[in-house]
């Protein structure tokens, strides 16, 4: 669904993603890990071309991307990101933060828009907070909503970048809650999390990167059983 | 009653029919320089953020000579030139001014409110599909605009002061029509308090009018 083939990135002279192959494949949940700094949320930035990679190949859905060539936008439009600091618009109700791309992106009537966002707010629990500006959500509800948002679009992947670090420890059970229905429901995701718990719940497949390089990939059994890699072993060390 | 009140007062019953006039005056140029100077504002705002270098140094450029000349300079310079290629009343010669010397500050506030906006609502914005023009217009300018609303208020209330400097090229408006009054009467003292007076009641009606705005704003964020 999403492939990523030798992917460098660099800011300046600081190099942080040091050829990364990454393959996902349809309905697959990959969990990423690694301590701060090595190039996660990185990865993901560049899977939804809000970073150009500096070499390598990034292809969704069977279709290798050209930055140059290709409309990003529309790619973008099929890859839904959601940020650690939700991002909600804060001048837009609850529903039309979730409409606000299907009917500008995809012209969609209003009255068509309305009814896919009630159904959306439905999905994460958030019905009743439809005319609500985001200011007056707890933390929890603004990450459904964002969700919600993403899902607007119908994208064909899920970008989560530490989707629950930013909110009380009491709020992060509902937005887990919402991201294992979407991975139940066959969503292809791919998650930034430091819930080891969800991790092995959900994913299919746990990825450890460490300065800008994967170095450990495997089922969630395997993964914290019985690493291969050193620095893998102090990791999970260190999150159990 | 001191002497001075009641030949204030006598001096600004016998005016106010002249002032009532020149007051709507001052109040034109400044809704024109205002309005003239936040479309100006806001293109050189843009051009600015544009990222095109070109762009940039021109919109540089202008706001560097705007704010580093004073108006009276500016509304001469303007007056002489406009008037050398184009006939056109000394008012409009005056708003044209007012506008155009407005339009350096108010690219500041726009610039500076635009670039306030988190960074995140810009790529939350992008990461659905939008492009960048349907990300200015739709997500980061709306934003941008509320927070831009106190400081184009304050500009507002500048700009109603700074007015009073086209009298230079003979627009009638409240300080050249209390200019005369002073010269006439040989009241000067008192035509001038009254002066001040009509300025200092507008600019309170504009920052009480500003305040309901701004509290309707927190209401209907809230
Ligand atoms: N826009 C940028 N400009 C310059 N350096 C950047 C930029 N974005 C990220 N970096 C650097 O790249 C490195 C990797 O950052 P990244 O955000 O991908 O790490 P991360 O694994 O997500 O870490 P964390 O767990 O703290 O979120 C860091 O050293 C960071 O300072
Ligand atoms: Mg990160």
């Amino acid at each position: 669904m999403i492939i990523g083939e030798n992917i460098h990135k660099s800011f300046g002279d600081l190099e942080v993603l040091k050829g990364v192959d990454l393959h996902v494949k349809p309905q697959e949940v990959v969990v990423l890990v690694g301590v701060s700094g090595s190039g996660k949320s990185t990865l993901l930035r560049c899977f939804n071309f809000l970073e150009m990679i500096n070499e390598g190949k990034i292809t969704i859905d069977g279709h290798t991307v050209n930055p140059k060539k290709d409309n990003l936008t529309k790619i973008r439009a099929e890859v839904g990101m959601v940020f650690q600091h939700f991002n909600l618009f804060p001048h837009k109700t609850v529903l039309e933060n979730v409409i606000e791309a299907p009917i500008t992106v995809k012209k969609m009537k209003k009255e068509q828009a309305k009814k896919l966002g009630m159904e959306l707010l439905k999905k994460v629990g958030l019905e009743d907070k439809a005319g609500v500006y985001p200011s007056k959500l707890s933390g929890g509800q603004k990450q459904r909503v964002a969700i919600a948002r993403s899902l607007a679009m119908q994208p064909k992947v899920m970008l989560f970048d530490e989707p629950t670090s930013a909110l009380d420890p009491e709020l992060v059970g509902e937005v887990l809650q919402v991201m294992k229905q979407l991975a139940e429901e066959g969503m292809t995701m791919v998650v930034v999390t430091h819930e080891m718990k969800f991790a092995k719940e959900v994913a299919d497949r746990i990825i450890m990167i460490d300065e800008g390089r994967i170095i450990e990939s495997a089922d969630p059994k395997t993964f914290f059983e019985n690493p291969k890699n050193e620095r893998t072993k102090q990791f999970i060390q260190l999150v159990e | 009653m001191p002497e001075i009140f009641v030949t204030v007062y006598d001096v600004f019953m016998r005016t106010y029919p002249g002032f009532l006039e020149a007051t709507v005056v001052t109040l034109q140029l400044t809704a024109i320089g205002v309005i003239l100077g936040t479309v100006i504002g806001l293109i050189f705002a843009l051009m600015k953020i544009s990222g095109s270098k070109i762009l940039q140094t021109i919109a540089n450029i202008y706001i560097t000579i705007i704010r580093g000349t004073p108006l009276i300079v500016q509304i001469m310079f303007l007056y002489f030139g406009i008037v050398e290629l184009y006939t056109m009343s000394n008012f409009w010669a005056g708003a044209i001014a007012l506008g155009v010397h407005n339009g350096a500050y108010i690219a500041e506030i726009f610039r500076g409110s635009i670039q306030g906006i988190d960074p995140g609502q810009r790529e939350a914005s992008l990461s659905l599909g939008m492009d960048r023009r349907q990300t200015m217009s739709r997500i980061v300018f709306p934003q941008a605009l509320r927070r831009s609303i106190p400081p184009l208020g304050n500009q507002f209330i500048i700009t109603l002061k700074d007015s009073s400097l086209v009298y230079i090229i003979g627009v009638a408006e409240i300080f050249s029509l209390g200019n005369r009054e002073a010269a006439q009467s040989y009241q000067p003292f008192e035509s001038f308090l009254v002066v001040a007076l009509y300025y200092l009641v507008l600019v309170m009606i504009f920052t009480f009018l500003l305040r309901l705005y701004e509290n309707k704003l927190d209401v209907d964020r809230a």
